[in-house]
C-alpha cells in the first residue's frame, strides 16, 4: 500500500513539473507554431536563480520568487530580440534558438563555473501522510504547481487577457480584425510561458542536479507532453503531463531511468502515431 | 543540361582535383586532418540529402552517425568475424538504415512532418546518447569501446591497409565522391523533382499519385544509411568509438555544416564541415569552452545574415550593390 502510495505522489511531483514546464511550450509551440528550443534554458535559469540568491545568503522562497522573473527577462529579451522577427520562417526559428540555447549553456558555465551547484530545500525531514512517509518539500511542490496551474486556468477563462489569448489562438487575422494587438499578445504570452518555466526550475532545483545543461532533458519531456496531450487546451496539457510523467515514473521502479526515458519516447511515437491529433483534441483549428 | 547542373559539376570536378592535387603537397598528418574532415563532411551530405530536398530538419541524425560506428565496432572486435572491416561497414550501414526505418514508418505514416518531425529526431538523439552511456556491457558506457583495428583488404592480389596515411586518404576520398556524386544524381532526377513536390505541397502530390509518404521514408533511410557508411569510416579511422559520436552536439554541428555549406547543394555541406572543423580545431587550442559558445552566435548569424549559407554571399553582395546602384 506505501509503495504505491509512493509511487503515486513521485508520480505527481514529475507531472506537476512537467505540466508548468510544459505551459510555455504549449503556447510558443502549439499556439503560436514557434519551435522554441531554448525552453529548456527558462528552467535551468530559474533553478541558477534560486542558486545564485541562497549563495549571497538570501532564503530559498526569495530565489524561488527570483526564479520566474529571471525567465521572464530571459523569455522577453528572446522574443523581442529573434522569435518575433522569425514568425515566418519555422526552420530558422529552430536553428536561432539553438543557437541561443548553446550561448546561454556556455554563459552560465563561464559565470558560475563547471560542476553541479548545490540548492539547499527550505524544509528537510519527512511528513507522516498516514500510508506512507514522503518528503515534506516535495508534497510543497505538488501544492505549489497544482495552486500556478489553478491560478493560470483562471487567468485564461476570466481574464480579459485571457480572452484576448483565446481569441488570438483561434484565428489570428480576425483577432487583429476586431482590434487585438496579435504581436503584443503573442510577447506577453511567450514571457509569461518562460516564467512559468523559470518557476517549474528553482522549484525542481533542490531535487535535481543543477548544471547548465540540464535543460534539455526538460525540453525534450515537455516536447512531449505537448505532442501527445494534443494543443491548444489545458486538459491535453494535463493528459500529457499525466502520460508522460506518469509513465516515467512507474517504469523508473523497475528499470534504469535511461531505459525508461527510452520506451517513454517509444509510447509518445505510438501514441502519437495513433491518435495524430493528441490524447484530446482540444480547441478545433 | 541546365546552367546550374553544369555550374555544380564544375565545382565538383574542380574539389575533386583538388583532393587528388593535396596528398603532393601535404604530410602525414594533414592528410590525416583532412581525411576525418571529409568523413564528417559525408555526414553532412547525408543529412543535407533529406534536409535539403524534403526540407524536413533531422534533429538528431548523430543517432545513426553513433549507430553506424557502435556497429563498426562491435562487429569489427568480435574474433568470430571473418571478414573484418568490410562487414562491419555493411553492417553499421544496415544498422542505421533499420532504425530509420522504424522511427521513419510511425512518423512519417503518422502524419508526422515539420516541427514536430524535428521534436520527436531531437528526442531520439538524446535516448541514443543514453543507451550509448548506460548500456555498458555492450557499448563500454561513457568510456566507449577502443582498439578497432583500421580496414585491411585485397585488391587484384595486393593489400591494401587502411592503418596507412595515404591509402586512408584515397579510400575516404574516392568514397566520398561517389556518394556525393550518387546523392547528387538522384536528387536532381525524378526523385528529387518528386521530393520537391512533396516539400511544395503534399496534399497535390499526393492527388498526383505519389505516395509521399514512402518517398520520405525511402528518402530519410538512404540518408541515414549513409551517416551510418560515415560512422563505420569514422570509428576504424580513429579507432575508437564514444557516446558523444551520437550525441546531440555532433546533431547540432551536423547541422551548422549543411547551414554554413548552403542547404541543397551536397557539396557546399562537405566544405562546410571541412572549414568549420579547421575553425573548431584552431578556437579550441584556445579555450574549450569558448566553441560551444561560438557555435550558438553563427547559428543566429547564419538565420539572420545568411539563411542561403556561405555560398550565398556571392548572390548576396551582387543583389546588394545592383540595389545600390538602381537607388
Amino acid at each position: 500500500m506505501d509503495f504505491a502510495v509512493t509511487t503515486l505522489l513521485n508520480a505527481l511531483t514529475l507531472i506537476s513539473i512537467l505540466m508548468l514546464v510544459g505551459l510555455g511550450l504549449a503556447i510558443s509551440f502549439g499556439l503560436m507554431n514557434v519551435t522554441n528550443l531554448a525552453h529548456g534554458e527558462f528552467v535551468t535559469v530559474g533553478a541558477f536563480a534560486v542558486y545564485f540568491v541562497q549563495s549571497i545568503g538570501g532564503s530559498f522562497w526569495l530565489g524561488l520568487l527570483a526564479a520566474p522573473i529571471a525567465g521572464a527577462v530571459v523569455g522577453c529579451i528572446l522574443e523581442f530580440a529573434i522569435i518575433r522577427h522569425l514568425y515566418s520562417r519555422p526552420v530558422s526559428t529552430v536553428l536561432a534558438t539553438w543557437g541561443v540555447s548553446l550561448i546561454l549553456q556556455q554563459g552560465l558555465e563561464l559565470t558560475f563555473g563547471l560542476g553541479a551547484k548545490p540548492v539547499t530545500p527550505p524544509i528537510e525531514g519527512t511528513f507522516d501522510l498516514f500510508f506512507t512517509v514522503y518528503p515534506a518539500y516535495r508534497l510543497i511542490l505538488i501544492g505549489i504547481a497544482m495552486a500556478t496551474l489553478l491560478g493560470l486556468i483562471l487567468l485564461i477563462s476570466r481574464t480579459s487577457f485571457g480572452l484576448d489569448i483565446r481569441t488570438v489562438i483561434q484565428n489570428r487575422e480576425m483577432a487583429e480584425g476586431v482590434g487585438i494587438n496579435t504581436r503584443r499578445t503573442y510577447a506577453i504570452a511567450f514571457t509569461f510561458g518562460a516564467a512559468i518555466a523559470g518557476l517549474a526550475g528553482g522549484l525542481v532545483a533542490p531535487l535535481a542536479i543543477v548544471l547548465p545543461q540540464m535543460g534539455v532533458n526538460y525540453l525534450a519531456n515537455a516536447f512531449f507532453v505537448v505532442i501527445v496531450g494534443g494543443v491548444g487546451s489545458i486538459a491535453g496539457l494535463v493528459a500529457g503531463s499525466v502520460f508522460v510523467g506518469g509513465l516515467t515514473s512507474i517504469l523508473n521502479y523497475q528499470i534504469s531511468p535511461s531505459l525508461a526515458q527510452a520506451i517513454v519516447l517509444l509510447a509518445a511515437i505510438v501514441a502519437v502515431r495513433l491518435r495524430p491529433n493528441g490524447l484530446f483534441n482540444g480547441a478545433s483549428r | 543540361m541546365i546552367a546550374r547542373d553544369r555550374n555544380w559539376l564544375l565545382i565538383f570536378v574542380v574539389c575533386v582535383a583538388l583532393a587528388i592535387l593535396y596528398p603532393f603537397l601535404a604530410d602525414g598528418y594533414q592528410l590525416t586532418v583532412i581525411r576525418d574532415a571529409l568523413i564528417f563532411g559525408l555526414f553532412a551530405a547525408s543529412l543535407d540529402f533529406f534536409w535539403g530536398r524534403t526540407g524536413i530538419l533531422c534533429f538528431g541524425h548523430a543517432a545513426f552517425f553513433g549507430i553506424g560506428g557502435y556497429v563498426m565496432a562491435l562487429v569489427t572486435l568480435n574474433d568470430a568475424n571473418p571478414f573484418g572491416g568490410l562487414l562491419g561497414i555493411v553492417g553499421a550501414i544496415a544498422g542505421a538504415a533499420f532504425v530509420a526505418a522504424i522511427i521513419g514508418y510511425f512518423l512519417f505514416f503518422g502524419g508526422i512532418r515539420g516541427s514536430y518531425f524535428t521534436i520527436v529526431t531531437l528526442a531520439m538523439g538524446v535516448i541514443c546518447q543514453q543507451a550509448a552511456v548506460s548500456w555498458s556491457s555492450v557499448t563500454g558506457g561513457d568510456s566507449g569501446l577502443i582498439g578497432i583495428p583500421p580496414i585491411e583488404f585485397d585488391v587484384g592480389g595486393r593489400n591494401v591497409d587502411l592503418s596507412q596515411d595515404l591509402p586512408s586518404y584515397i579510400f575516404v576520398s574516392a568514397i566520398v565522391a561517389v556518394v556525393v556524386l550518387a546523392l547528387w544524381s538522384i536528387s536532381r532526377g525524378r526523385w528529387g523533382t518528386v521530393l520537391t513536390a512533396i516539400q511544395d505541397n503534399e496534399v497535390r502530390a499526393a492527388a498526383l499519385g505519389h505516395n509521399a509518404p514512402l518517398r520520405l521514408l525511402v528518402t530519410f533511410i538512404l540518408s541515414a544509411a549513409i551517416a551510418g557508411l560515415a560512422g563505420a569510416l569514422y570509428v576504424c579511422m580513429a579507432g575508437l568509438v564514444a557516446p558523444d559520436l551520437s550525441g546531440l552536439l555532433l546533431s547540432t554541428e551536423v547541422i551548422v555544416w549543411v547551414a554554413v555549406g548552403g542547404r541543397g547543394t551536397l557539396l557546399g555541406p562537405v566544405l562546410g564541415a571541412i572549414f568549420i572543423q579547421r575553425a573548431q580545431q584552431t578556437i579550441s587550442s584556445f579555450n574549450p569552452s569558448l566553441w560551444p559558445l561560438l557555435l550558438g552566435c553563427v547559428f543566429v548569424i547564419i538565420v539572420f545574415v545568411l539563411p542561403d549559407g556561405i555560398l550565398s554571399i556571392h548572390a548576396r553582395l551582387r543583389s546588394l550593390f545592383k540595389g545600390r546602384r538602381q537607388a
